[in-house]
């Protein structure tokens, strides 16, 4: 049954979700569509810093949003390391297709793997003031628990946005995949700006996992759910296109909560693809593709 | 303020095939000498083995700036770019999906070059143009003859002390190749840029040489004092000009 009250809610609602998608699909953005590394451990990475904000929360009381904040900076690290082990492994002998891939689903699987032996497979949530708020603007909700992560994925994509195309390393990040030695030529060092580039696409795991695990309660094999999704997104938008993740977030946010308040939520699943497709078939460059 | 390059005896090639037979050259500061030979005599290498993207076998490649002395031999590229040497790569090699003042400002990366970004980016402009109308279109999307243009002013935008341009008439038209040779020669004349030219085509780069090299199956078989001197040469009127003994 279609009203405008149910509309205008599920395309508000979207957006939301829509913005949140964009802060997970972030990560995926730059190692994947600017860096070529097919990083399917991203969502693992997303729930480890979702844990990481839920002990904070938990032992300390600290916010979520904060601990994501303070711990993106040690997930730069850890990403800084696995990129290391993954250019002396396999990029390095240009094993990389398919030995990276089965790399990077052993990672998937270790991080899931510690968290169950951590934490069970109990679902997890956090305490924070603007979780369980409500705004309501005419018959419009605007739940804060989705607002808030939403404005913080937006100011997440400006300021790494800013930072790519406003830094030498961040333009040289925009460049390396598409000629090495020219990179080189240039007197940058390739593996040195890809090693920074992998950092901060996992640095935006830690404050993506904190914006997930406001919206949700989460338990350790989640993140595979969201590996269709987040892939879909950066190709949608157009590999190497930040600004296009960004959009296409959005479209599929909207997108599966227009499908879930009129067909049914059992639906919503099968939208990430099928927008894909159409999108593949129209433009397999992405909306934003250069 | 010097500069000079000075190479020996240098010996290179791709696994085992020897490209390189001992080699020299010397390029001396506001000279533009010409490398010339036809395609697969070793032009291209050697320009390669001085920017340490090939490593030489044996033989010495030296650059002296300001008195000081440095073996380029084990750098990598980006080292000898930080020394000032930059390089118009074969094949242009611009990053095609960035725009045209994404791929000038990747220029400026080196140390010494980042403070001048916004100076040499208003020259570049100045010097070509047609970059600064299409500043924001995106390199892979232009002409031949713009990207090649690009390539040039990307390298200069690293502030090199020595250009080395590896084949910049390859794939233009010929009116293109005059109008690259004497933008070049511009560059050169008014901004005192010293450059070694690899080149298959004579007639152009003796127009902008100073002197230059023959290089034929990997040896320098002529080394020519000044343009005149090249073009009057009995070998490379055999060998280009079509001339018979």
């Amino acid at each position: 049954m279609f009203t405008f009250d149910l509309f205008w809610n599920a395309l508000v609602a979207g957006a939301l979700l829509g913005g949140f998608y964009a802060a997970v699909s972030l990560g995926l953005s730059i190692t994947f569509g600017q860096l070529d590394i097919v990083n399917i451990a991203h969502p693992a990475f997303v729930i480890l810093g979702a844990y990481i904000a839920y002990m904070g929360n938990e032992w300390w009381g600290f916010d979520p949003i904060l601990t994501g904040l303070v711990a993106a900076p040690v997930f730069y690290a850890i990403g800084v390391g696995v990129y290391r082990f993954y250019y002396e492994a396999f990029e390095r002998r240009d094993d990389e297709a398919l030995r990276g891939l089965a790399f990077f689903f052993g990672v998937m699987f270790i991080v899931e793997v510690v968290l169950i032996m951590a934490y069970g497979v109990d679902f997890r949530s956090v305490q924070a003031p603007y979780i369980g708020g409500n705004w309501e603007i005419g018959t419009i909700g605007i739940p804060t628990r989705m607002f808030v992560p939403c404005m913080v994925s937006i100011a997440m994509f400006a300021a790494v946005y800013t930072y790519l195309a406003r830094t030498f390393t961040g333009r040289a990040i925009l460049a390396v995949s598409q000629d090495r030695l020219a990179l080189e030529l240039m007197a940058a060092d390739p593996v040195r700006v890809k090693q920074v580039g992998f950092g901060l696409g996992i640095g935006t795991a830690a404050i993506a996992g904190a914006l997930l695990i406001i919206i949700i309660p989460i338990e350790p094999s989640v993140g595979r759910l969201y590996i269709g999704q987040v892939f879909a997104i950066v190709v949608l938008g157009g590999l190497g296109s930040i600004s296009g993740t960004l959009v296409a977030a959005l479209i599929l946010g909207v997108a599966e909560s227009l499908v879930s308040t009129f067909y049914g939520p059992s639906w919503a699943p099968a939208v990430a693809f099928s927008v894909l497709l159409i999108a593949l078939a129209v433009r397999p460059q992405g909306l934003f593709g250069r | 303020m010097a500069i000079e390059l000075t190479v020996e005896g240098v010996e290179a090639g791709y696994g085992t095939v020897r490209v390189l037979h001992g080699v020299s050259l010397n390029v001396r500061e506001g000279e533009t000498v010409a490398l010339l030979g036809t395609n697969g005599n070793g032009k291209s290498t050697l320009l390669k083995c001085i920017m340490g993207i090939v490593r030489p076998e044996s033989g010495r490649i030296d650059v002296e700036i300001d008195g000081e002395k440095i073996d380029l031999v084990g750098l990598a590229p980006r080292e000898v770019v930080e020394r000032g040497i930059g390089l118009v790569p074969e094949g242009r090699r611009l990053f095609p999906r960035l725009t045209v003042e994404e791929n000038l400002t990747l220029g400026a990366f080196r140390g010494a070059a980042r403070a001048l970004l916004s100076d040499n980016l208003a020259f570049c402009f100045e010097a070509f143009p047609v970059l600064a109308q299409r500043r924001r279109q995106l390199a892979g999307s232009m002409s031949g003859g713009e990207q090649q243009m690009l390539a040039i002013a990307r390298a200069l935008m690293s502030s090199p002390r020595l250009l080395l341009v590896d084949e910049p008439s390859v794939g233009l038209a010929p009116i293109l190749v005059s109008r690259m040779i004497a933008k070049i020669k511009e560059l050169k004349d008014e901004h005192g840029l010293t450059v070694l030219m690899a080149e298959q085509n004579f007639n152009q780069a003796i127009k902008i040489a100073d002197r230059g090299y023959v290089i034929v199956h990997g040896e320098m078989a002529l080394a020519g004092e000044s343009a005149d001197a090249l073009r009057e040469n009995e070998l490379v009127k055999q060998y280009y000009l079509g001339t018979d003994l």
